[in-house]
């Protein structure tokens, strides 16, 4: 079980949630936006990317243009930026638990149209041949290599995108605005354009990073979207530490790898449902240690900005 | 004669309760103005309304000839429309330095797409913001405080701080919510002075506060509120012989 492909599998997946557990921090760490509709944005990117570049004879769809892999991840995160944005008009409007609320209606509402629609959503059924990038060149086992280097490379990405952000003018806005929303708009600054901004920008790169973990998953169901994922993402990032610079990227590689080692323990066949009923057990009694001994995460905000921020920028 | 601010008419209730009756004043830039008045008598609601915090029922605001009322508040702030807080609460997980370099930044900076495409102008900007912050924290003796972050201070340097951030972001008018609340009455000369340093830069300053002594000795011209209206007006020494505001202000009959 503990073959070398296992461990590529599963750090594919850390890397994943990594990319979004950081989305996720520039959004609720950094913005104070409590979006718990996380999968919401993924499915719609993940959807996206199945429909348009669905290239199954034996489908029945209505939808089914046939477009190049590259051509489907743009238009997943163009539409997912879309959907964040018409979502954000009217969600962005309410603050903490009433925007976490909505948020995650909006999740449940579109997993649920994903069953209903199934005339371009295939239903239960969904996608199960996805194009997969460089699929040609590498084959069998050894694709699971090229995942993970792409996997890797998003997360790069994403973290080299947080941290210019952590680092501009943008990134303290949203800070302050998490801080102190009035006297953020005593000084100029309209609240309700930064946050729609953040939330715009949030939906664009989880639209991007949804392709990568349908390549993980290999097929498109709508049970892949269930809220189970937001969740973990936002325990990667409390166990990180909220409005760091690297914790919630480490928060989530040491969560996933934690959880997936559970897996690992030798039980019986009869009692595999019960190891598998242990995975939540073990994130949830991770966040109340960690929140009984660090409540600030891992890697505290406090340590990522202030003065060394300052006297970095300054020189 | 050219007033900065005026509002003329101003209402405003809540529920059944009229916080503000017909109010009309003017700030002119050549004078510190106060407002005083005992508490509940409606001097933040004005300020709330003035600043657009909070919208008034009916009444006009016109900041340097054009009609303010009506505008968002950060819109408000970005005219030139400056209030602080009674309570400075600031951006408590930021340094000093930040909480200043925030209010002081250009605003079309504040973008994802320009953190990651335009990182080299708004960084050289920022160190012209920089030394700004910096001038204006050791001109009120707070610069060895420049790293620590703002939660960690007296309620008294908050104060000070919030006043520095406040002048970052360049206001033409600036609205004072009470600023010699809580501060150390062997300080408050300091503090008056710097209120009339402020007005002597060119900045139209409007006060707030109940301190009657602190206020008639900082303020060139003063209204006063009670029960959501202004009762009397004048210069410090006509406002404090008014047997008005003696007997409602200062429960002397």
């Amino acid at each position: 079980m503990t073959s070398p492909l296992f461990w590529v599998s599963v750090l594919t997946l850390a890397f994943i949630y990594a990319s979004v557990t950081m989305v996720l921090n520039v959004e609720a760490g950094w913005g104070g936006m409590w979006d718990l509709g996380v999968v919401g944005l993924m499915a719609v990117g993940a959807y996206t990317y199945g429909i348009t570049t669905a290239n199954d004879e034996g489908l029945t769809t209505k939808f089914q243009p046939g477009w190049p892999i590259w051509l489907g991840i743009l238009a997943a995160m163009a539409v997912t930026g879309i959907v964040a944005f018409l979502i954000g008009l009217p969600a962005l409007r309410l603050r903490r638990e009433y925007f976490l609320i909505t948020t995650f209606a909006f999740a449940e509402v579109f997993r649920q149209l994903a069953v209903i629609q199934a005339d371009i959503t295939n239903g239960t059924v969904g996608f199960n041949r996805l194009q997969r990038p460089f699929e040609s060149v590498v084959s069998g086992s050894n694709y699971n290599y090229v995942l993970l280097l792409i996997a890797v490379l998003v997360a790069a990405l994403v973290f080299a995108l947080t941290f210019a952000i952590s680092r501009s003018p943008y990134g303290r806005a949203l800070r302050s605005m998490r801080d102190n929303e009035a006297a953020v708009l005593s000084v100029g600054i309209g609240v309700s354009r930064l946050r729609l901004q953040t939330f715009v920008m949030a939906g664009v790169v989880l639209g991007g990073i949804a392709p990568v973990y349908l390549w993980w998953t290999r097929s498109l169901v709508p049970q892949l979207f269930i809220p189970d994922f937001t969740f973990v993402a936002w325990t990667a990032l409390v166990i990180g530490g909220m409005g760091s610079r690297v914790g919630p990227f480490l928060g989530a590689i040491f969560l996933i790898t934690f959880t997936e080692l559970v897996r690992l323990v030798d039980v019986p066949p009869e009692q595999i449902k019960l190891l598998i009923g242990f995975q939540p057990i073990a994130i949830g009694l991770l966040l109340i240690l960690v929140l009984r001994f660090r409540p600030e995460g891992l890697f505290p905000e406090r340590n990522a900005f202030g003065s060394r921020s300052r006297a970095a920028e300054i020189s | 004669m050219t007033s900065l601010l005026s509002a003329s008419g101003i209402r405003k209730s809540f529920g059944g309760i009229v916080a503000l009756n017909d109010v009309t004043l003017e700030v002119q830039k050549s004078k510190i103005t106060a407002l005083i008045g005992p508490n509940g008598a409606g001097k933040t609601t004005l300020f709330n309304v003035l600043t657009g915090f909070d919208t008034s029922d009916s009444g006009e605001i016109t900041f340097d000839g054009e009609r303010s009322d009506h505008l968002a508040a950060w819109k408000i702030a970005q005219l030139g429309v400056v209030r602080t807080f009674q309570t400075p609460v600031g951006f408590p997980t930021m340094s000093v330095w930040e909480n200043l370099v925030v209010a002081g930044s250009n605003t079309k900076w504040n973008t994802p797409v320009a953190a990651v495409f335009q990182r080299a102008r708004a960084r050289q900007e920022e160190k012209r913001i920089s030394a700004k912050a910096a001038e204006l924290l050791d001109d009120l003796g707070l610069a060895s405080l420049i790293d620590s972050r703002l939660e960690e201070l007296s309620a008294g340097d908050r104060k000070l701080v919030e006043f520095a951030r406040q002048l970052m972001c360049e206001p033409r008018l600036l609205l004072l919510d009470e600023p010699a609340a809580g501060v150390n009455p062997e300080h408050m000369n300091r503090l008056s002075d710097l209120i009339r340093q402020i007005h002597d830069s060119g900045i139209g300053v409007l006060v707030i506060d109940h301190n009657l002594s602190f206020v008639l000795e900082v303020a060139d011209y003063v209204y006063v509120l009670a029960n959501g209206e202004v009762i009397s007006e004048g210069t410090p020494a006509q406002v404090s012989e008014d047997p008005t505001v003696r007997s409602v202000y200062l429960g002397v009959s």
